[in-house]
């Protein structure tokens, strides 16, 4: 054994840095969700501005809240345990600062331009490209940042924690690198090179790994080892969190399908993806047991300790958000739960529970270590604790309620056989008080949040005038490594029995590495490979054609406006979809859909068929209203028509008017339909009091307009006759 | 012939059944390795790491191996 010592300190500025930057990006993300669920409950909040528009906020606050909130909550844990668990300091504090400005700049670019209405229109990967090489740039800095600690560790055996992370970072930049494939058109904007149910299949393989390996994964990294240090023990089984580990890593990849039940993808694929969801359960528990047991003969320090407080409230969040996840990945569950508030609900559970939580307890067991000085204050933690907690539940027991109450709205149908409520907006409307009880229960938490802020400028306020850095010292790892134990003996089932080999292995982090990507890119591509290149899997439709300039001109300002985050075009087969929305969708219709708009939740109705004239919506009530809120004035016409010209010359001389079968209506009022109540509704819905009248003007508008083109092209679209084959899913 | 013809020929559909079994596999064998009696030592001591500071009274590696 060495006898020399390596001398060396920890950086910890970076770590202070990371902090505040959660903390503000938190504030800031909880705030404009908080603004978009009043507008939910108040429209007119939307300010008649497209730049504050639902459609265009709502992604802003999704990507504020993953990768600003807690994707720097999890660099503070990471840059804070990763040194300290391989006992090296960061490989070089250059990369750290370019990881850490470069993150926060790409956050700005976001702030941004998604207000503006550059999106990608893919869920949690609406960036554009430029931004995107941006992330992968940074990540990348992130990723040999790391790795080079790794190699210069002086503690021989990776701690889990390190593996949780390892996992992230590979998959992440995998899942990011393959989903935001596209093709640039100008620096704002570009297409998908996926199309239809292809693009939406790796959307969702992207879409639920993305919760799994970079909210969920890191999250667990920093729970292996903030939780045992607050507690002071170590974790309750190390072998437990060996497996937790093993069975993400294995099982997470499969679940993406689970979000596309009942759509147009392949029976097999989403069945395959049920069956991995519903396998996550084990794992999943086994980790919220292991957390909870960590504190076992602790629990009187709970009741001191708001960040084991904190800690104990997190981690049961994550037992609740993955025992229901598996549950809504279950077909049956998923078809009432699915394009409902239910799912919201959910997400918060796990966003507000397992991550905001987690990172509060993580921020305040960090604060006096950081700033080497007491926390300001206890009680203030507590009373944070005490908003956030009842904040939570507050939210998500009304939103579940709103979630359930639709759902079950929507599958109604009275004794004669017809639905019970053929007005979408009636199920919308029943739904406001929800609404406002989600947005106390909101603004709780965002409460909460100020208060930590200032809980932690006043600790900051009380730092020392030199921060101390103390000296460690730590033998460096011998170059040959001897394994500690002996050549392995026996017969050859005995020696693999004695798991030498995967001893050696767990300390080789190349190695370890190179086994975790194989196991994510191989579960990925026996998943996608079929989907992509077996025929059958996506019938084609004869009369399906490419769109024309002017049908894609209207797509892209549905995508421009954000209409996605509200409506779904993917009529599911149910009869009581097809009973309000019209004939089912069918994979063969999306062979164009670059990328694809099936959405994920209706807030509004589907607009697959809307204004189809070969086969018109089931119940005119409804396509009467969703006419009443797709107003067009002359500027929205001429805006229609100069946008295709604008863009690709001048193809569509000859089509520009038999396109619009209807004729172009101005206000809303000259509509019978529109002096009912629930015309009164929808127009308050979608315009705010103002009325009809606001939406007059040429370009801005409530954002709320369905854009003129993307009407006109659902009309020519179905004036071909679909053929309409068996669902290939439901044979 | 393009890729498809030859990816929609060659029967590939089932994998994802194979996939399922072989990771369904590959689960149980890591459960098998976990817990094997001879690793409990070396994990108690890997369970501690997070708890060891680096102090500098005692020195933390083990450089030759451990």
């Amino acid at each position: 054994m060495s006898e020399r010592l390596d001398t060396f300190t920890y950086d910890d500025a970076i770590v202070r840095k990371f902090l505040v930057a959660t903390l503000i990006w938190g504030f800031v993300g909880m705030l404009v969700g908080l603004i978009i669920a009043l507008q939910l409950a108040y429209p007119a909040l939307n300010l008649g501005l497209p730049w504050t528009s639902f459609g265009r906020l709502r992604p802003l606050h999704t990507n504020a809240v993953i990768f600003a909130f807690a994707g720097n909550a999890f660099f503070t844990g990471a840059y804070y345990s990763t040194q300290r668990l391989l006992k090296a300091r960061m490989f070089s504090d250059a990369l750290s600062q370019v990881h850490f400005w470069g993150w926060q700049l790409i956050i700005v670019a976001a702030a941004v331009t998604l207000p503006l209405g550059l999106t990608q229109a893919k869920e949690y990967a609406e960036l554009e490209w430029p931004i995107d090489i941006a992330i992968a740039v940074v990540w990348v800095v992130f990723a040999i940042n790391f790795f080079g600690t790794i190699a210069n560790r002086r503690e021989r055996h990776l701690y889990v924690a390190i593996w949780f992370y390892i996992a992230s970072i590979v998959t992440v930049a995998i899942l990011h690198i393959f989903n935001n494939l596209s093709i640039p058109a100008g620096l704002f904007k570009s297409y998908s090179i996926y199309a239809g149910v292809q693009d939406a299949f790796m959307q969702w393989w992207y879409g639920h790994n993305a919760v799994a390996f970079f909210l969920t994964t890191p999250f667990l990294g920093l729970m292996y080892y903030f939780m045992p240090k607050a507690a002071d023990r170590p974790v309750f089984s190390y072998r437990l969190s060996i497996l937790h580990f093993w069975t993400l890593v294995f099982m997470y990849i499969w679940a993406g399908p689970h979000h596309l039940h009942y759509t147009a993808l392949p029976e097999w694929a989403s069945t395959l993806g049920m069956l991995f969801s519903i396998m996550l359960w084990a794992p999943s528990w086994g980790g919220m047991v292991n957390g909870l047991l960590t504190l076992r003969g602790a629990w009187r320090k709970v009741v001191d300790d708001p960040v084991l407080k904190f800690f104990v409230v997190a981690v049961t969040a994550y037992g609740m958000a993955t025992f229901e996840g598996p549950m809504l990945s279950i077909k049956s569950v998923n078809g009432l739960a699915h394009y409902t508030d239910w799912i919201i609900a959910h997400v918060h559970t796990g966003a507000l529970g397992w991550n905001g939580l987690l990172t509060f307890g993580m921020i305040y067991w960090l604060l006096p270590r950081l700033f080497q000085t007491k926390l300001h204050s206890q009680k203030l933690a507590e009373v944070h604790f005490w908003l956030a907690t009842f904040g939570m539940i507050l939210y998500a027991a009304a939103i579940y309620s709103a979630g359930l109450t639709q759902g079950l709205m929507w599958r109604a149908f009275d004794e004669t056989g017809r639905l019970l409520f053929p007005d979408f907006v009636e199920t919308t409307v029943r739904l406001i008080p929800m609404y406002w009880l989600r947005a106390v229960g909101g603004t709780m938490y965002l409460i909460g949040t100020g208060v930590c802020g200032y809980n932690i400028y006043k600790t900051w306020a009380s730092r020392p005038a030199r921060y101390d850095e103390p000296v460690i010292r730590a033998a460096p790892l011998s170059p040959r490594y001897q394994p500690d134990v002996g050549p392995a003996a026996g017969s050859a089932w005995a020696r693999f029995v004695q798991a030498k080999w995967h001893r050696v292995w767990e300390r080789l982090p190349v190695t370890f590495t190179v086994m975790t990507t194989v196991a994510v890119v191989v579960a990925s591509l026996f998943e996608i490979i079929p989907t992509f290149l077996i025929r059958s899997n996506v019938p084609t439709i004869a009369s399906v054609k490419p769109y024309t300039p002017l049908e894609l001109a209207g797509r892209d300002l549905y995508i421009r406006e954000g209409c996605f985050n509200c409506h779904s075009q993917m009529v599911r087969p149910f009869r009581h979809e097809t009973e309000r929305y019209g004939e089912y969708s069918k994979p063969g219709e999306f062979v164009y859909d670059h990328p694809f708009l099936w959405g994920s939740r209706r807030i509004g109705p589907d607009l697959a068929r809307v204004a189809q004239v070969s086969r018109p919506l089931a119940r005119p009530a409804l396509r009467q209203s969703v006419a009443d809120h797709c107003q067009i004035d002359d500027a929205g016409l001429s805006m229609a028509r100069e946008e295709p010209t604008r863009l690709w010359g001048d193809p569509v001389a000859g089509r520009r008017d038999d396109h619009a079968g209807r004729p172009v209506r101005r206000g809303g009022d000259s509509s019978p339909r529109s002096r009912s109540a629930a015309g009164r509704a929808d127009r308050r819905w979608h315009r705010g009091p103002g009325g009809a009248e606001r939406l007059g003007r040429p370009r801005g508008g409530s954002g709320h307009r369905l854009p003129p083109t993307a009407r006109a092209g659902h009309q020519t679209r179905v004036l071909r006759p679909i053929r309409i084959a068996p669902h290939p899913g439901r044979r | 012939m393009r890729l498809t013809d030859i990816m929609s020929g060659s029967g590939l559909a089932f994998y994802a059944e194979v996939a399922l079994i072989v990771f369904f596999v590959v689960f149980l064998a890591v459960v098998g390795w976990i817990f094997l009696p001879s690793r409990k030592r070396e994990l108690d001591r890997a369970s501690r790491i997070p708890l060891e500071e680096g102090d500098p009274s005692q020195p933390s590696d083990r450089g030759a191996g451990r």
